[in-house]
């Protein structure tokens, strides 16, 4: 046994020296000592596992751990990470296979990392993950909202990537700019969790509400954090990993300009519906005086059938949402339905169906909380 | 005679059965299995070594049965220097990669747990007793679970897809049969508190909160609780909340009802331009105290007793820039402080970056607090 591993070992350093010499794009593929010194021998070819573009374990040929007992290899088997003085275990599963035994870390593998693995304190192989050649970079699809013209008191922006985004990293990349020139500090509300849409790929930044509100001490001590009658830009900046570790490539810059605030809640009674013909699937157009969340309006809004059941459809923003278009899936029938709105849709600046954002609630000027809003349409 | 014997052992049997039976019994309502955790956020432990594990993503609380249920009086001192690097060491990464969420201690066992999140935005949970730090296996286990998402949204899957709406769980504790859930939409401006009697049934008590936050001279309705914890003043129990900008607010729990409103009474104001991440309650000698983390001012403490004898309410601004009002605290010399929870009766422990980057997760006796 002892033997049979000095052999291996030999052989290994030998590998490892051409390694070092490898073209690049050898190392792609896995590891390898073997395939570099030329030597067919499957068995002494620690294999990377692949998964959906990341490197989820690796196959520790049976011509190195066959003689171990099957009780010792979670003792006599290490993956650690190279360049470690520790030589720190990775935590994981191994598990015995016909090519020998997997080693399943409890998080894929980094790329770009090396990482060593060792029987009996042997180093038997070395293993640098490559970076995943990603031919689909994650790259900034929208922000919410479109418009160039917000008002001073904007409560949100949301931004839409292409893919999956990793948490906790916003701050870091988003910057905002006044006039071209300077970096506005504080801005957004520093979040943890930071409040992503379930697949991670739509990010709700909070403006600092304490600095929208009139008259609260953050506002008194630094100000609205956008003031009416500038320019702003917002830079979503290169940098920023996906969940797979490919970074957006470019810049993105949102210019907008700052207009008067808005302190009037969205009014369901003033939407003007333009409604389609029966046994079509024109769309009902709503016009809603002017732009609404986006998020919420695709969540908040619903048209339902003369029963009371949900009508079933697509729903389009249109003219910087303030046009919302639901057509259905099945031909209109000739009758009466009923848009509905929950209570819970805002403007840009957080006014809501219920009450504004930004109020003196000692004065009472709510109204009554509702959590459904109707308007009746009639289908000809 | 012999009927009787056999009947005897028998019944003997039966009610061995039934003690070895009751006592391996899972907690009512649990199944085994895997759940579906899909992200944890948020850590607090229950009774008998029960882990709740919050979910931002499913908007839902896991109980988990951890089975550690070893008691230890007193835990050993815990002193971790750069426990980023050795939990990415064993996670086989850099620590750039790797986000400590949440810390907890079991009170029973005094282990301590850890959320971790890594760079794909999963999360594992580990268990850190002294040098080593192990998995925690969430497959086949013992849990339970209750869904914290709004019927409205629920209502709302009208065939456009799935909804866009997540209710994040900023907090989270148990108290007293009952687990506390602070959460965040996504989506609208709201803040939601909710109570949970534990074992988990279908009734809620859900509740919007209102403060009057001293330091922002206005009602504030829907201010997001940042951290919280529960107390009993005066004997009766109260909500220790507190929100960005540092006003310590006190809401009567029994007055959470679903639906309601409850207005709470600002006791304290500790300075704007501050959010506070972490509260605990720890005894010294006779005293209890709360101990407060925040994010740019130091680990405050404040004595229960100066809280039950403070009735005021706090109603107006405060006037000058960053200063404090209300009921007297005292700032501990330790900054950057992240998160802090009991590790025993006289020992807290402490996750903090130090002021030459490290982060270190220690414990304190309690002189230090």
């Amino acid at each position: 046994m002892v033997l049979n591993f000095k052999r291996i070992r030999l052989e290994i350093h030998k590998g490892l020296i051409l390694f070092f010499t490898c073209p690049v794009w050898m190392l792609a593929a896995s590891i390898l000592f073997q395939a570099c010194s030329g030597q067919k021998e499957k068995s002494t070819t620690v294999d990377i596992i692949w998964e959906n573009e990341r490197a989820t374990g690796l196959i520790v040929p049976s011509a190195y751990v066959n003689e171990v007992p099957s009780d010792s290899i979670t003792n006599l088997l290490r993956v650690y990470l190279s360049g470690t003085e520790s030589r720190t275990a990775i935590l994981g599963d191994y598990q015995p296979s016909d090519d020998g035994v997997i080693f399943r870390p409890l998080i894929p593998f980094t790329s770009g990392l090396t990482y060593e693995v060792s029987v009996a304190g042997e180093i038997i192989g070395k293993i640098q993950i490559p970076h995943s050649d990603h031919k689909d970079l994650p790259e900034l699809a929208e922000i919410f909202p479109s418009q160039d013209t917000l008002p001073e008191n904007l409560l949100k922006f949301y931004v839409r990537f292409s893919h999956p985004m990793r948490e906790g990293q916003a701050l870091r990349y988003v910057t905002l700019l006044k006039n071209g020139i300077d970096t506005v500090q504080g801005t957004f509300l520093d979040l943890q969790p930071e409040l992503w849409n379930e697949d991670y790929t739509i990010l709700t930044l909070w403006l600092d509400p304490g600095r929208i509100k009139r008259d609260l001490q953050p506002n008194q001590a630094l100000g609205v954090p956008l003031e009416s009658s500038t320019s702003y830009t917002l830079i979503i900046r290169s940098g920023w990993p996906d969940t797979r570790g490919a970074v957006i490539s470019d810049d993105f810059r949102k210019e907008f300009f700052v207009g008067a605030r808005d302190s009037i809640s969205p009014d369901i009674k003033k939407w003007v519906l333009k409604t389609p013909r029966k046994n079509t699937t024109e769309p009902l157009v709503i016009l809603l005086n002017e732009s609404i969340d986006a998020v919420l309006l695709n969540d908040a809004l619903h048209v339902m059938y003369p029963d009371s059941t949900p009508l079933k459809g697509q729903i389009e923003l249109k003219k910087e949402e303030s046009i919302v278009e639901i057509t259905p899936e099945s031909p209109w029938r000739k009758g009466s339905y009923i848009l509905q709105s929950e209570g819970r849709l805002e403007d840009l600046a957080g006014n809501n169906l219920d009450r504004l954002f930004d109020r003196d609630i000692t004065k009472n000027e709510e109204r009554a909380e509702q959590e459904v809003y109707t308007l009746r349409f009639e289908i000809q | 005679m012999r009927k009787l014997y056999y009947a005897l052992a028998i019944g003997l049997t039966a009610l061995l059965l039934t003690a070895s039976t009751h006592r391996n019994a899972p907690p009512t309502g649990f199944v085994n299995g895997t759940p579906a955790i899909q992200t944890i956020s948020s850590l607090a432990f229950g009774p008998d070594g029960i882990i709740f594990i919050g979910d931002s993503k499913s908007a839902s609380v896991f109980a988990v049965d951890t089975k550690d249920k070893t008691n230890l009086d007193k835990a050993a001192a815990v002193d971790i220097k750069n426990v980023d690097q050795k939990i990415a060491a064993v996670l086989g990464t850099e620590p750039k990669n790797i986000n400590i969420l949440d810390v907890a201690v079991n009170p029973v066992s005094k282990k301590i747990y850890c959320a971790v999140q890594t760079a794909d935005n999963s999360t594992v949970l580990l268990t850190i007793e002294g040098d080593k730090i192990s998995p925690v296996s969430l497959k086949d286990v013992s849990y339970s679970s209750v869904s914290i998402n709004n019927a409205p949204a629920e209502d709302a899957k009208d065939q456009r897809g799935r909804p866009l709406r997540v209710s994040s769980v900023t907090d989270l504790s148990y108290s007293d049969g009952k687990v506390y859930v602070s959460g965040l939409s996504n989506q609208e401006f709201s803040s939601t508190f909710r109570s949970i009697p534990f074992p988990f049934v279908n009734k809620q008590d859900q509740a919007s909160l209102e403060i009057y936050h001293a330091a922002h001279g206005r009602y504030e309705t829907y201010a997001p609780i940042r951290t919280f914890t529960t107390a009993q003043l005066n004997g009766k129990k109260y909500l220790v909340a507190s929100f960005t900008c540092t006003p310590l607010v006190l809401f009567p729990l029994d007055e959470l009802k679903a639906g309601t409103h409850v207005k709470g009474r600002t006791v304290g104001e500790f300075g704007a331009g501050n959010s506070p991440l972490d509260i605990i309650t720890m005894k010294k000698g006779d005293e209890s105290i709360l101990l407060m983390a925040n994010s740019s001012r130091p680990v405050m403490r404040v004595k229960y007793k100066n809280l039950e004898t403070y009735e005021g309410s706090l109603t107006e601004p405060v006037a000058e820039s960053y200063a404090t009002a209300g009921v007297s605290f005292v700032t501990l010399p330790m900054t950057n402080v992240l998160q802090i929870d009991r590790l025993d009766d006289s020992q807290v422990l402490v996750l903090q970056r130090k002021a030459n980057g490290d982060l270190d997760l220690w414990s304190s006796g309690d002189r230090w607090f």
